[in-house]
């Protein structure tokens, strides 16, 4: 198993022959990017290499440092840390680690490969004190820890080259910037560093490609070998109007997906959500009780074992079918899997062709992915996302630009390593992508922050995290040292406790919040099992195994993806198509009955036209708005809107977004004309108006969690914490609202708004969305139920909610509403969880 | 609201009042909770204090107080009696220092010591019967009386028309039992579930308002 491959890569004793000679043993030629690669290894050049996985990146990457060692003379005892890999899963590192030790001896060189991650056992970290390995594999996170060590400056003093592995997987994350951050610290130690970055093809190659090397270098770019062809189908619907409308899980099309795995020998099925992936496994099992043995389940919250063993088999070929989530996108190839069905919206085009290229590895083989939709409309998607892919309309990636919970992250990391003096450290740090427009004010508040945990003028009393010695900054506190080792990071997680069987074994993790709600006696489904809840105790929920039907299904807070700007508007277009009745592809055939109900109740937009719905029910007055920007940028119009609407009336709306347009909703009468809804949607003021809504529509109190944490405010639980570690637990959202009242110049607070702004919506895409709108026809109807437009929407349970009612007379008109209900007898009642 | 033929005032700032006996009821004030975070190098700003106590002179000046009843949980944690925090707590107090005041130990106090020397205060132990209330900080029964408690930290979730929710702090009397909500707040709230008969208020903005 993984555990003992792990430990010890240690490649068999064969002749020593010429790297050539080793290709050829393989059955391979070098490809001519790799050739490229290599000379431009040898000229001292950095840069970035992209490709769709499983085309040889690895080795153009690797042969690089292993051709110039080879030209030089071979020490008696494995030189000191040359080579470091970074990859972004730690799961994908023992397998790294095993095709990087795979040529050393062959080619005659006394190199050792090492790992270090989260799951590093304290015996190698120890032996690691005192010795790091010639290659050496790791994530960003265990670098960054690497760096906050004293001695690290030594130990990576003979270091030659990183590689950085998906780069594309971290370059539009806080990951990438820790990433950006460390390899700064580790150009300024050794100038002649040459660091490779190793991506799939994204919109934007060459900027990913400038992030990874920092300012003022030139990126060498390589363009891998082309991808191979890649089919993109769907699984259509028999009967499309008895398809739910809204976001069930399409379980309907359970006998499809059951015969499309059977058509093949071995099958991934993405879902999108792990508690998709939980279903799905019950229901294709259920459907193939044959299939017991040979099926899997593959996620993010299960236990590293679980998953070791499932990717273990994947790779055996012994796996008839395994339902995954994106935990499958990224990793070595599963050569034996050649179905790959994708349940539910693709949301872009890169992640689905990266998804398709899962399978196909056999010599000319072709990728394929069979699209699974969960709602009619997701028909359109998949029509969409082809047209783009045969196009090439490849997302882009945005890097971050200067998030200070990061850079607070770093001062204290770097205090810790020995120590710094600001001016140094504020030089190698405006050389990164990230920070390179940094202020001199910017710089001092994060000074100010570890130091004195606030702005300089309102010193907060008692706090000390990083001292200031003869100018140099540094930390002493050794519990302080401890608990930053312990957070350093950026992946914010909810609070997750162990699932643990009572006669011992461990199954993975549910968040706290859902095991919270659990009573004795429940029944979950969980690791494809059927789990007894017996209780909760020492941050582990203990269960037994359960021969009863399950009543209740985990649920795992994660961001939903958007819809991507590209995919959006090839949906846009799609729906052009279909309103001028040409249905040239299947889905669209499929979908004309519905289309065909949405044009007669209201009407199927055009691009040019911008399509709004009223409606009126028992829950309120309904404003359905069709933008199709995705839900980020639909999240950003309703705030706007919501905002704008509120300062005209005291009135409370809620509202709901999702890919294709968003809903207000206000409990008492609302009927908006064209000139209102202009006026309402003006770009003009837009950055103005959008901050002012987020301070009504807790937007950014949510976005502050993550912040909160990376910056190191939060303390996040630990199993066995003392009692004074649980004294200072407290949710990001009361600090949230203790620093806006309090302390509201807080850069962090600002970063928070900031990043709702840019990431969650998308601004520049809110406001080109605008611009197209202002230009639109718009076309108000009122239909006399949902339509198939509106009808997700209406049934969308996360809500927000922005108001301009005091408290006191929202929570009047409730209960008001509450008495009036209970002298009709209705069913509506205030709610205790 | 009458109770038990006594007149209790729901106050706005999260404190209940006693009209017979001029007394005010607060619980889990959680003093000094910022100071605990600081003193684990975690920053929290000043001024939940000051503003703490505003408070409290708030429902002063509202009702006529002669004696403060303090529910448990004056304290967060022992790193909380910092000399900023027993400053302004000694400077409130010389302001009013005709005041009873009496404190019911909640868990947190627990170690911490006792109230600031010039508090003068009345230490419990555990609950004090005071007819027909029963002053305690847990939520248990008593034969004794009606118990008047915190530690809960109760929160009440209301939902309206147009899909509307919100979560506020509120008072929670059962029959034998009436939780008020934490009066510190930098302190979260715990939702509640109200059996059919028991009487709910939340806090809203400036006024408490009744759940049906």
């Amino acid at each position: 198993m993984s555990k003992t491959r792990v430990k010890k890569v240690v490649a068999p004793v064969e002749p020593v022959v010429s790297p050539m000679a080793w290709f050829a043993g393989r059955g391979w030629t070098p490809f001519d990017f790799q050739h490229e690669a290599w000379t431009c290894y040898a000229d001292g050049e950095s840069g970035l290499i992209h490709a769709s996985t499983g085309t040889g990146k690895t080795y153009a990457a690797y042969f690089g440092p292993l051709l110039e060692a080879l030209g030089e003379e071979q020490p008696t005892e494995p030189p000191p840390l040359r080579v470091l890999w970074l990859t972004p899963l730690r799961a994908l590192s023992s397998d790294t680690a095993a095709s990087l030790a795979a040529p050393l001896a062959a080619l005659g060189l006394n190199w050792d490969v090492g790992l270090r991650t989260g799951d590093t056992k304290a015996s190698a970290r120890k032996k690691q004190k005192e010795r790091l390995p010639t290659v050496l594999v790791t994530t960003p996170e265990s670098l960054s820890l690497l760096l906050t060590h004293a001695d690290a400056r030594e130990k990576f003093a003979g270091l030659r080259s990183v590689v950085v592995d998906e780069w594309h997987e971290l370059l539009s994350s806080k990951r990438g910037v820790l990433t950006e951050l460390a390899l700064a610290r580790l150009r300024t130690w050794s100038p002649g560093l040459r660091v490779w970055g190793l991506s799939a093809t994204l919109g934007n190659t060459a900027t990913a490609a400038s992030v990874l090397l920092g300012v003022g270098r030139t990126p060498k770019l390589i363009r891998g070998r082309l991808p191979k062809q890649t089919v993109i189908d769907s699984v259509i619907p028999p009967k499309v109007e008895r398809f739910p409308w809204a976001g069930h899980l399409g379980l309907t099309l359970l006998p499809q997906v059951v015969a499309a795995i059977d058509s093949g020998r071995s099958a991934l099925v993405f879902t999108n959500t792990r508690s998709q992936t939980e279903i799905w496994y019950q229901a294709i099992l259920s459907a193939k009780p044959a299939w017991a043995g040979q099926m899997a389940l593959h996620h993010g919250s299960l236990d590293r074992e679980v998953r070791d063993w499932v990717e273990d088999q994947l790779r055996a070929g012994t796996m008839r079918c395994v339902v995954c989530t994106s935990s499958l996108d990224l990793g070595v190839d599963f050569s034996p899997v050649d179905r790959v069905i994708q349940v539910g919206s693709p949301k872009g085009v890169a992640r689905l062709m990266q998804r398709a290229g899962r399978s196909g590895h056999q010599p000319g083989g072709v990728s394929r992915v069979t699209c699974v939709p969960t709602n009619a409309l997701e028909l359109v998607e998949v029509a969409a996302a082809r047209m783009a892919a045969n196009r090439g309309a490849i997302e882009a990636r945005e890097p971050y630009s200067k998030p200070l919970d990061v850079l607070a992250q770093h001062v204290v990391s770097t205090a810790l390593a020995g120590g710094f003096f600001p001016d140094e450290l504020l030089r190698e740090v405006r050389t990164t992508h990230a920070y390179q427009a940094l202020t001199d004010d910017e710089w001092g508040w994060v000074l100010d922050f570890a130091v004195r945990g606030g702005e300089s003028l309102r010193a907060y009393p008692d706090f000390r995290r990083v001292e200031v010695i003869d100018g140099l900054y540094v930390v002493n506190d050794k519990r302080t040292a401890m608990r930053h080792r312990m957070s350093v990071g950026t992946i914010a997680s909810e609070a997750s406790v162990q699932v643990r069987f009572l006669k011992g074994g461990r199954l993975g993790s549910v968040e706290e919040t859902f095991a919270a709600r659990l009573k004795a006696g429940d029944r979950f489904t969980f690791a494809g099992r059927v789990l007894e809840f017996i209780r909760v105790h020492d941050m582990t929920a203990w269960v037994k195994l359960s021969k009863k039907p399950a009543n209740t299904v985990p649920r795992w807070a994660g961001g939903r993806m958007p819809l991507s700007t590209e995919l959006a508007s090839a949906v846009r277009e799609q729906l052009d198509l279909a309103s001028r009745g040409e249905l040239d592809s299947p889905e669209l055939a499929a979908l004309a009955p519905v289309l065909h109900l949405q044009a007669k109740w209201s009407r199927v937009p055009t691009p040019g036209q911008f399509l709004v719905e009223r409606l009126e029910t028992r829950e309120g007055f309904h404003h359905f708005l069709f933008p199709f920007e995705g839900r980020l940028a639909h999240e950003g119009l309703a705030a706007l809107v919501a905002h704008r609407l509120s300062l005209k009336m005291p009135v409370t709306l809620t509202m709901a977004v999702n890919d294709y347009g968003f809903e207000l909703l206000a409990p008492t009468a609302l009927s908006l004309s064209e000139s209102d809804l202009r006026e309402l949607l003006d770009p003009a003021n837009l950055e103005a108006d959008i901050l002012a809504s987020l301070n009504t529509a807790e937007l950014a109190k949510r976005q502050f969690r993550e912040v909160a944490r990376v910056a190191g405010l939060v303390s996040t639980g630990y199993p066995g914490a003392s009692k004074s570690a649980k004294q200072v637990q407290a949710s990001s959202g009361l600090f949230y609202d203790v620093f806006a009242e309090y302390d509201p110049g807080n850069l962090l607070l600002k970063q928070a708004r900031r990043e709702v702004l840019e990431r969650q919506f998308e601004q520049a895409r809110l406001l080109a969305a605008l611009e197209r709108l202002r230009a639109a026809e718009f076309v108000i109807t009122t239909p006399p139920r949902p339509t198939p437009l509106a009808f997700p929407l209406l049934v969308e349970r996360i809500r927000g909610t922005l108001s301009s009612e005091s408290l006191a007379d929202r929570v009047k008109r409730m209960t008001a509403e509450f008495e009036r209900a209970a002298d009709g007898n209705a069913v509506k009642k205030p709610r205790g969880r | 609201m009458d109770l038990l033929g006594q007149t209790l005032t729901l106050l706005p700032q999260r404190a209940a009042y006693w009209h017979e006996r001029e007394t005010l009821l607060i619980a889990d004030p959680h003093f000094g909770k910022p100071e605990a975070f600081r003193a684990q190098s975690l920053p929290v700003p000043t001024g939940t204090t000051s503003a703490a106590l505003a408070r409290l002179d708030a429902a002063f000046a509202a009702v006529r107080v002669r004696r403060l009843v303090v529910l448990g949980d004056f304290w967060h944690a022992s790193t909380s009696r910092t000399e900023e925090v027993l400053a302004e707590l000694v400077a409130w107090r010389a302001r009013h220092d005709e005041l009873a005041i009496e404190l019911v130990l909640g868990n947190h106090d627990r170690g911490v010591g006792r109230l600031p020397q010039e508090w003068d205060a009345v230490s419990h132990g555990g609950p004090v019967a005071d007819f027909p209330f029963v002053f305690a900080h847990f939520p248990d029964p008593s034969d004794d009386g009606y118990v008047l408690c915190g530690h809960l930290h109760p929160a009440v979730v209301l939902t309206g028309r147009g899909r509307q929710r919100l979560k506020l702090p509120g008072f929670w009397f059962g029959p034998r039992v009436g939780v008020l909500p934490a009066f510190g707040e930098f302190t979260g709230g715990a939702v509640v579930s109200p059996m059919p008969g028991d009487r709910v208020f939340v806090v809203a903005g400036d006024q408490v308002v009744p759940v049906p």
